[in-house]
Formats: structure tokens, sequence, C-alpha cells
């Protein structure tokens, strides 16, 4: 396949897979909530997001190692078995909570109880990953995920007040209920920042067979597909802001939210809006549930990859199946969806700096990267990430417990 | 070579680039009046535990030595190493070997009764 052609598919793919249930239930929460005023908040994280994954994937072209086999090399077992373990349970909780955004898209649209869905919907990602090969997974599953582009067509249609957006791109602290913002805030960043990205986005260069003659398509797929994909949550937000605040609906539930594209599309905006969900949390789900299959096959040395029949790699589809169909207990039990969701982006925040720190050290270290290490800018947007990790790790439960 | 960088934690190849675990642990062994001499690589949960916690190692022995199939990490002797580049290469079939004791149990007994894993 020529280069451009990739590319061009990697951005898009980017965009249809850059929603998901924490960045929809994040963003709306912002909007409706404070208005335009957290906007800095995507664009920050969305800054920190396009570096970590251009460097995951620039790791894994040109060491031919994924994020989690140079983990555990480099630092040893007895480090790595921390971010493991760490994100192995966030994975769990955010898999469930994506779960819990397609059967709340399926009620939406069907009017059957939600818990109802859990099981199909676990039944249907297995299905996928026990019969489909990466590619599938990767752009099949991501072209469905345009139809989220309905939030940015929305924009055009609600013309929001201009100076106001290029006002709320730089940070400010809003005049009351100061912890409620923060932990929001906290929120976006654990949503965006996401560390299962980093680890599938590596695992997958590997699947692809990249080698360094792919660090320019790398480089373009990060920057545009996620700087891109980032105008959908810009949407998200846009549309909350301009549809659910000014009636005062504070979203404390996805129904709330189902009806922010009903002002600019009429009945099919509620329709619309159950899709988008359903498609990028289920698009989401299938990469989560991925993840953990890789990055447990990968740090015990198993043999993995979604392109082998699963006879081949029994130990790596074994988790997948396992992990899936484990994760609907959360809904099953009647875990709300949205505080589901809440809950596991803060403590994504928490597990954040063990995933970024291996960063600074990897992709400086001639090994690993050669001659394509990091120059100084990446390397001060992964000390500044860092940073920002520590921070966000102390004050996301103390956050959590008072403005959440 | 530098044992700790290049082979510990390294991944484990068999001679057809077959994967079959991480290299675990290094043994090591000493003789009375001559140098150190690199025995084995280990690989296996025994052993991986072991570098955890004394307590964890005795829990997984025990489990092992109930249920398991390899209470002892697989020692591989340094004389099958082909290669320690990017991953660590051995002269071996890994099928025959029991790194993928666990992997060939859960083909057999579980991946195959699945519809569309035979």
């Amino acid at each position: 396949m020529s280069k451009i052609l990739e590319i061009f598919l990697g951005i898009v793919t980017s965009i249809g897979g850059f929603l998901d249930v924490g960045a929809i239930a994040t963003s709306a929460e912002a909007g409706s909530s404070f208005g335009f005023h957290l906007l800095w908040a995507i664009v920050l994280g969305t800054i920190c997001v396009i570096f970590l994954v251009e460097m995951s994937g620039r790791l894994a072209a040109v060491s031919q190692h994924t994020l989690a086999d140079a983990v555990r090399e480099r630092f040893g077992f007895n480090f790595y078995v921390f971010p493991l373990i760490a994100e192995v349970i966030v994975d769990f909780l955010v898999l469930g909570a994506e779960i819990g955004g397609v059967c709340i898209a399926l009620q939406l649209l069907t009017g059957i109880d939600l818990r109802w869905w859990a099981l199909p919907v676990a039944f249907a990602i297995w299905l996928l990953l026990w019969k489909g090969t990466f590619g599938l997974i990767e752009n099949g599953i991501s072209l469905f995920g345009l139809v989220t582009l309905a939030f940015v067509v929305a924009i055009f249609k609600l013309r929001p007040d201009l100076p106001a957006l290029t006002q709320s791109l730089l940070p400010s602290l809003p005049h009351q209920d100061t912890p409620h913002y923060l932990f929001i805030a906290v929120s976006i960043l654990g949503a965006l920042i996401s560390p299962y990205l980093f680890y599938f986005y590596s695992s997958g260069a590997v699947e692809d067979k990249w080698d360094k003659s792919y660090l320019g398509v790398n480089r373009a797929v990060a920057s545009l597909g996620m700087g891109f994909g980032s105008i959908v949550s810009i949407g998200v937000l846009i549309v909350a802001a301009q549809v659910l605040q000014p009636r005062g609906i504070t979203v404390d539930s996805y129904e709330q939210a189902a009806l922010m594209l009903t002002q600019p599309f009429g009945y099919w905006g509620f329709i619309l809006f159950a899709v988008s969900l359903g498609i990028a949390c289920f698009g989401a789900a299938l990469e989560v549930t991925l993840d953990t299959a890789y990055i447990v096959a990968q740090a015990l040395g198993w043999n993995w990859g979604e392109n082998l029949h699963p006879r081949e790699a029994a130990r790596f589809s074994s988790i997948y199946t396992v992990f899936v169909f484990s994760a609907t207990v959360l809904i099953l039990i009647g875990l709300d969806p949205l505080q589901l969701t809440l809950f596991s982006m803060a403590l994504t925040a928490v597990i954040l700096p063990t995933v970024i720190v291996p960063f600074l050290v990897l992709m400086n270290d001639r090994k690993y990267v050669g001659d394509h290490k990091n120059g100084w800018i990446s390397n001060g947007v992964v000390v500044f990430t860092t940073i920002l990790a520590f921070v966000l790790a102390i004050v996301a439960i103390p956050l959590e417990i008072f403005g959440g | 070579m530098h044992l700790i960088r290049d082979v510990l934690d390294n991944q484990l190849v068999d001679r057809n680039q077959r994967k079959m675990g991480k290299v675990d642990g290094i043994v090591i062994e000493l003789r009375p009046g001559q140098p150190p001499r690199l025995a084995y690589l280990e690989t296996g949960a025994t052993a991986l535990a072991r570098r955890l916690h004394p307590r964890l190692y005795q829990w997984i022995f025990a489990l092992e030595r109930r249920w398991g199939k390899c209470e002892l990490p697989y020692r591989i002797p340094w004389a099958k190493v082909r290669d320690t580049g990017i991953d660590v290469e051995i002269d071996v079939e890994a099928e025959q070997t029991p790194a993928l004791d666990y992997e060939r149990w859960l083909r057999n007994h579980v991946i195959k009764h699945i519809p569309g894993g035979k």
C-alpha cells in the first residue's frame, strides 16, 4: 500500500476512533457546567497525547519493540509489574464504562434496559476479536466512527460566539464551584492522555510491521490524526455549552446528554447522538480489550497478535476472552455507566506517571531509538507531561471526593 | 555483552522465531578456584515470582506443585543461546519444551473446543 494512502487511512481512523466514553462524558459535562471555559483542557491534553503517541510509534518502528516490551526490558520486571497491574485494573474499569456506553446507546434506541445488552455487546466484541484481523479492528470499525463528526457539523449549525471560544483556549479559573471545575479538568486530561493508547499504538505499529521507513507516516498520523480527532471532542463540548448550559441542564446521566444534538438536527439528532455514542464506545471497547491482552502477553513473552489464529496464541486469546466477559459484571451489578466513566478517568490520571516516566529514558536511549532520539522540544513535552501527570495523580482522588 | 541490559527480561524465541517467554532469571555457577560460569537462562512463573518477593515465590511454587505443570522454572543451558540481539534466540523447538506447557494445555483443552478455535 502506498504511504500516502496509509497516512490518509491512519488519519481517518484516528478521527473516527478519537471519541470514547470518557471523551464524550467529560466534554459534555464540561460544556454543560462551565460553557466554553474548559476548552483549554482538551487542547492541552491533545498536544501531550500527540507527542506521546508519536513517540510510541517511533519506538516501535525503530527498535521493533512495543512499549510494554521495551519498558520491561529496560527497567526490569520489578518495575514493570507496577504499571502492568495498574493498567490492567484501569483497563477493566474503562472497558466496563465503554461497554456501558454501548448499552446506553442501545437503550436509547430501543427502550430495552441497558443491563440486558451487556452480555450481547461483550459477545460481539469477543467475536470480532476471535474472528477478525488487526486491519479490520483498526480500519473497519473506526470508519463507522466518522459518524461522530456530527458533533463538528453541529458547531456550524449552532454558530457559537467566536471571541468567547478563542478566549477559553487559555486556562482560567471559574468564579464558583472551583473543585468541580478542577475535577472535570483532571477527568478531561485523564480521558485524553489515556495510557492504553500508547501501549495499543506501539503494538499496532508492530502488528502492521512498521520499520524506520514509516517514521514519516507515524509523525503524520499521530499529529494530524489526533489533532483533527480532538476537534470532535471540542465539538461535543461546544454543543453541550450551546444547547445544555442555557437550559440549566447539567449532565448527570447519558439520557440528558442525548438531548444535545436535538437542537441542531431535530429528532434525528437524538438518533445521531445514540449512534455516535454506541459506535465510539464499541470501537474503544475493542481497543481496550485488545490492549489488555497485548500488555499481559508482552509482559510475559507469550505469542501475541490479532492477526494470529487463536490456536497460535492460546494464552493471548484466552486473556481477552476472559477479560471482556468479566468486565460486563460492572454493568450487570447495576453501576451507573456515567459515574463509572468519571471514576475510571480520574483513576487513569492517578496511574499516568508510571506510564509516562519511562518515555523520558527510552526515547533518549540509543540502544532503542538509535539516531531518532527525542529532540529538546519532545523531551520538554515529556517532562511537562510528567510533572502534569504527577500533579493530576495527587489531586485526582481528593477532587473526586470534593468535586465529583 | 551486558547480562542485565541485553539478556535479562528480553524476549526468548526458538530457532523458528516462535515466542517462548521472557528471560526471567539468569543462573551463574560458582566454581572453587575458577571464574564463575554462565550456566542457564530461566523462564517461568516461579523464576519471576522469586524476583518479586520470597513469599509470592512460595505461593506460586505451592500452586504449581498442586495443580500446575512446571513447579521449577524451565532452564535453558547457555550453550543453546544463538543470538542476543533484539530477542534472545535459543536453539530449541519451543513446542517441545516445558516453556509452552500452559500454551499447549489451553490450546488443546479450551481453545480447540470453542467454535472457530481449531
